[in-house]
Order: C-alpha cells, then structure tokens, then sequence
C-alpha cells in the first residue's frame, strides 16, 4: 500500500487537470490547492517509508520490464518529488490570488500547471527511457503553453522560441532512444546498466551525446541558455516561477539520472567527459551573471540569474565520483529551486504594485511592500550563498568536493559566482532602500496587492535561507538508495 | 553564410549515424517472443494493441495527455472568446455539400469499424480517431459544420473524457489490483474496448479541434 503513493503523485495532477479543464477557464484552484496538499502529505509519507526500507520498484501492469513499464523511487528521486511538491503548494496559493486580479493570462493556468506536475512527477519516478521521453513532453509541452498564455505578441515570440529549443532537446533525447533500442532491444534503465557497461558500441556513445546534447538544451546551459531569459522573463510572475524553480531542473535530473544510472561505465570510462559540462556551467555563471548585472528590467534581471546559478549544477560532472558531489548538486537544485521561486514571486507583487517592471523604478519599495523586500533579500541571501541559507551550504559541499579531489579551478569559480549573485542582488536591494520624499512629483504609486502573494513569496524564501539548518535530513536522504 | 555552416554539420550528422548504424549487432534482448506469450492473458489478439494498451498502457495513456496538452494550449493562445457568432454559415456549393453528406455516415461507420478491428487487426483507437477528426474537416470545408470557438461545458467533457476514462479505470485497478493498469485477464477485453471507445470519441474531437479552433472563417468555402 506504501509503494501505491507513489503512483497516486503522477494520477492526482492528472486527475485535478483533467477536472480543472473541463469545469472550465480560470476554474480549477479550488480543486488543486487541496490536492496539492494532498500531494505534499503522499510524498511526506513516500520519504518516510524510503527512508525506512530503501528504495522501491513498481511495475505498471504487473509486468515489469523489459515487457512492460517500471517505476522506481530512490533518494534521489524521493528529493526531486518533494522539491516540487513543496514549491508547488505555496505557489498555487500566489497563483490563486495572483490570477483572481488579472484573469486572462490565468484561463488555463490550473489545467496547464497540473499537467506540468504529473509529468514532473512522472519523470522523477520513471525508470524506462521511453516514459522518460513521454514525460519530457508532458512538462515541455505544458510550459510551452504556459509562457505563451499570455497572449501577447512578445510573449509568443518567446514561447515559440522555447518550443523549438525544447522540441531539438527531447528530439535528441528520442533519437538516442531509438539507437539504444535498436542497440540492445530494450528502454529499461535497470536492464541497460550491466548491457552498456559491458559493451558499448559506437552507436551508444552518439546516443549518449545526443542525450547529453538534448538535456543540455533543455537545461537551457550555457550556451544554450538562448531561449531562457525571454520565456522565464516574460511569462507572468507564477509561471515563471514555476518554469525557473523547477521545470529546468527536470532535466538536470534525468541527465544525472542517466550518468550515473544506464551510461555509468561509458562516463567512467571517459574520465574528462565531465570537464564539459562543468566548462560550460562556469562559463554559464560568468555570463548569466554579467548579462544579470546588467538587466533593466527585473524579471530579466531573475532570469539571467537562473541561467547563472543552473550552472553551478553542472560543476559537480567531474566530482561525482564522490558522493558529496552529489548531495552538493541536489543542495543546489533544492536552494536555487526555492530561492528562484520566491524571487519570481516576489517580482510578481513589485511588477503589480508599482505597474512598471524596471529596476530603476522599485525605489520606496521596501517602505511600500517591507515583507516582499524582506523576501527578496532572504532569497538573495541564498542565491549569493551566505550562511546559514542552502546556497551557502550547497556551494559549501562543492567547495569541499572539489577540493577533495584537487579541482580548485571548480572551488574558484563558485566562490567569483557568489560574488557575482552579489552584485545583482544589491543592485535591486539598494533600489528599493532608496528612500523617496513623498511629496516629490514622480514619486511612484504603489498600487496595494493581496497579502497572501507577499506571505507565499516570504514563506518559500524563509525556506530557502533556513534549509541550511535542516540539510542533514535531506542529504541523508538523497544518499539513500543511490542511483539505480 | 549561415548556410555554409548547417547543411555541412547536418550532413556530416547523417553520415556519422549512418556508419554507426551499418555495423550494428543483432540487439542482446528480443521482445517479440515475450510479446506473443503473453498475448493470451492481455486481453486482444493483436500484438501492437496489446503492447499500447496493456504492456505498455502508461505510456498511452501519459501520450493522450500530451493530445490534450496540445489541444489546451492552442485554446490557450487563441485569446479571449470572440464576440462573432457562428450561427451563420455561408452557403456552399450544393454538389460538395452533398457529397459531404454522403461521406459523413460512411466515415463513422468507418471509424466504428477500425475501433472494433483494433483487437485482433490493426486499428484501434488512435486510427478511428483520426478518421472522425477527418470527417470534421471535411464537413467543415464543405461548409457543413462550424469553426469552432471557445470550447462550451459539452465540448469540454468530450475532449477530455476519454482521458479521464483511461486515468479512471488505470486508478480504479490501482486500487482493487494493486498496481496501476494491472487488468485481470478475464476482464482486460472488455476493459481495453472500454477505454478505446472513450478515446476514440475524444481523440477523434481533441484532433478536430486541432484544426477547428484554429480555423477562424465560419465555414464555408473561401
């Protein structure tokens, strides 16, 4: 009964969606608040009893592989499934009464969103290579629809951008598919493993660059990153949170998935192969940063702030020979994810307060709206890595990786990376401190917002700067199991 | 000059795949004995309906949702409702609109056919779909049916229906078999036509709402 929790987290979004699109536009919050609570509570329980008796299989249908489809929860995928269940809860709460003032960009957003989770979900618990690619669609596809409900001309721009980016990812990745197939004559990961450490032909190395290639696209790492900062930017504030805190983490996931997982004896094999995505990735937080330092306007400013810090998540390629590379990695997904995801939020109520979305126009923010500044700041905090936040202790463990092993260039980098989240960071702080007269003619107005966006936004950056506190739990937790 | 640069890459990609694909071993697993042995207790006859809606139904049924995440999305960008109405439909030539008239019932039962075809032969859901998604069309550019606005309550249940079937009926076995889209062999028959029947309705509306929703004219030839 334990094991079924786990199915239930890819059928309720399903389920709610569903419901969601058929009661009609903009309906659906009320149904999908409670369920995502629901959701919070099933990956809670499935946690527990991973932690308990290890990782766990299913097979769907009863046949197991390589007949049929199977399902696996290990650490791993356990710390995914609650990074998104519990950025998803807070966020539904935002959208609900972001959505309420605004309505036209939000008639689908509950049917969309929930799609977005179950394919989520679907993904972290897959351990087949084609449901991968099924599930890859799913989240594609369903952020694709989110950036261009928006409607505008711009907007759509952007989306349609993303769509080709994200359809040459998951095109690669279904083309490796099809060359292991035709390799070894089965998509099971857990059949493949012994099959491609004990032979690899040269068909399964391009299939695994194809897969590196594809998941690199979609990761949007540098110099990938093309198709982010307009479709992260431009969407409104609950979709871009949603996009930025975890829809690119998805495939950050699948591709350590599969380095560690079915392609272990090849990434073994080629020692230096992890030096390519830890190039990029420092390359990627040099350039996310500077692109982010100059931004005018603040959404752009977060976005190229995500493509900055996704990079930090491929600086642990090289290390993962150790364990701690690992955790560091995850530390990040969950510090970035939770960080980012109130940024977005909290960027949502300064955009609906004072109308406008430029830097230069957030002063007297932080007398006007003091707990979404407050929030910022937290979420700052953990992006720039100051103790006692989950950046600080995620860049803390890959320091010490890198270190352990040798690799200082590694340690350098993310040690000028954090300065670099410093200079963006304050460049909004120091705006919104400013002081405005208020009797200056062009002193801005703020407009007032519902007190629930500002709560949601500091909810989830409290979370962010104080999971550093509560980190052995999850790192634990991640070790469980190791990777199939 | 953009050129110069891709058509060398892609042709020099093709001939890589191609050199790689040459010298390849027969594949260490086959599934097709596996396939045929257990072909008795999953419900049809046939073995590509029997891996797509039993072996492998998860996928199916995770790939209707893409359909529909399609679907939703083109509802998503077209906008707000508009405000013209689509009770006026331009008349159309007469001889067309006849021949459209005598296409529609031979499509259904078409269509009726293929789902029933499915368990033992090929067909099965997604080609009776496609051929009602057909009649659609046709009847739409002959000037019989309607664009298609924003989508009203009926609609909506019969786009997402066959769906929420599926989802329904892999929960329910959830529950009473204790795995998801587990069928007992006795009742995995009648539970795939179950779940084909639903599909091939809604299918057959999520791929004509493909092109109705974006078909702004009211009908009519142009």
């Amino acid at each position: 009964m334990m094991i079924d929790l786990a199915v239930w987290l890819i059928l309720l979004p399903l389920i709610w969606a569903s419901l969601a699109f058929m009661a009609g536009p903009g309906r659906g919050a009320r149904l999908a608040i409670p369920a995502l609570g629901l959701q919070l509570l099933l990956v809670l329980l499935l946690a527990g009893t991973v932690s308990e008796s290890g990782a766990i299989g299913l097979a769907v249908g009863g046949w197991g592989a390589p007949l049929g489809i199977d399902l696996a929860a290990d650490g791993l995928s356990v710390a995914m499934l609650l990074l998104t269940q519990v950025i998803a809860l807070p966020l539904a709460i935002y959208a609900r009464s972001y959505f309420q003032v605004k309505a036209p960009e939000g008639r689908y957003f509950w049917p969309l969103c929930g799609f977005l989770l179950a394919g989520l979900n679907g993904l972290y618990l897959s351990a087949d290579l084609f449901n991968l690619y099924v599930t890859l669609e799913l989240v594609g596809l369903a952020a694709v629809a989110l950036v261009a409900a928006d409607g505008g001309s711009r907007q759509l721009v952007a989306a349609l951008r993303y769509l080709f980016a994200t359809l040459l990812g998951s095109g690669s990745y279904l083309l490796a598919v099809a060359l292991i197939y035709a390799a070894y004559g089965t998509v099971s990961m857990a059949t493949l493993a012994p099959v491609i450490t004990a032979e690899a032909p040269f068909v399964v190395w391009l299939a695994g660059g194809l897969m590196l290639v594809g998941l690199m696209i979609k990761t949007a790492l540098f110099p990938f990153h093309f198709w982010l900062p307009p479709a992260h930017g431009g969407a409104s504030a609950p979709v871009s949170a949603l996009l930025s805190a975890l829809v690119v983490k998805a495939s950050f996931y699948l591709l350590l998935r599969l380095w560690l997982g079915p392609f272990a004896g090849l990434t073994a094999s080629a020692g230096l192969l992890g030096w390519l995505p830890a190039t990029l990735g420092a390359l990627a937080i040099f350039w996310g940063s500077c692109q982010a330092i100059r931004a005018q306007r603040i959404k752009m400013l977060i976005a190229y702030s995500t493509v900055a810090q996704l990079g930090y998540l491929f600086l642990i390629f090289p290390l993962l020979t150790s364990e701690a590379a690992l955790r560091a990695g995850i530390m990040q997904a969950f510090a970035h994810g939770l960080a980012k995801a109130a940024m977005f939020m909290a960027a949502g109520v300064l955009i609906k307060a004072t109308g406008q979305d430029r830097v230069d126009s957030l002063a007297g923010a932080a007398q006007q709206l003091p707990l979404t500044m407050f929030a910022f700041g937290l979420a700052g905090v953990t992006l720039t890595g100051l103790p006692p936040s989950a950046g600080f202790l995620a860049k803390w463990l890959l320091i010490e990786a890198a270190i352990g092993q040798g690799a200082w260039s590694i340690a350098v980098v993310v040690l000028v990376g954090g300065l670099l989240a410093a200079g963006y960071v304050f460049r909004v702080l120091r705006q919104g401190f400013l002081l405005v007269p208020a009797i200056a003619a062009d002193a801005p107005s703020f407009h007032p917002v519902p007190r629930t966006l500002e709560w949601m936004a500091l909810l989830l950056a409290a979370a962010s700067a104080l999971l550093g506190l509560r980190g052995v739990e999850l790192m634990e937790l991640v070790a469980l199991g190791g990777a199939a | 000059m953009k050129r110069l640069v891709v058509i060398p890459a892609a042709l020099f990609f093709v001939l890589v795949l191609i050199l790689a694909l040459v010298d390849l071993a027969p594949p260490a697993f086959d599934l097709r004995p596996l396939v045929a042995e257990n072909l008795a207790s999953s419900g049809v006859a046939h073995p590509v309906t029997a891996v797509l809606l039993n072996y492998r139904a998860y996928d199916t049924l995770l790939e209707i949702g893409v359909l529909l995440l399609a679907l939703m999305a083109i509802l998503a960008v077209s906008g707000s409702p508009r405000t013209t109405s689509n009770t006026s439909l331009s008349a159309s030539d007469p001889l067309l609109a006849m021949l459209g008239r005598i296409a529609a019932p031979v499509m259904v039962v078409v269509a009726v056919y293929l789902l029933w075809a499915g368990t033992s032969r090929p067909g099965g859901a997604f080609q009776a779909g496609a051929v009602l998604a057909a009649l659609a069309v046709l009847l739409h550019l002959t000037g019989l049916l309607a664009g298609w606005q924003q989508p009203g309550v009926r609609l909506r249940w019969g786009l997402a229906g066959g769906f929420l079937l599926f989802l329904s009926v892999g929960a329910l076995l959830l529950l009473v078999e204790g795995e998801l889209l587990r069928y007992p062999p006795a009742h995995a028959g009648v539970l795939i036509l179950l779940i084909e029947s639903g599909l091939t309705l809604s299918l057959g509306l999520i791929l004509a709402g493909l092109f109705l929703f974006l078909s702004h004219d009211q009908g009519g030839p142009r």
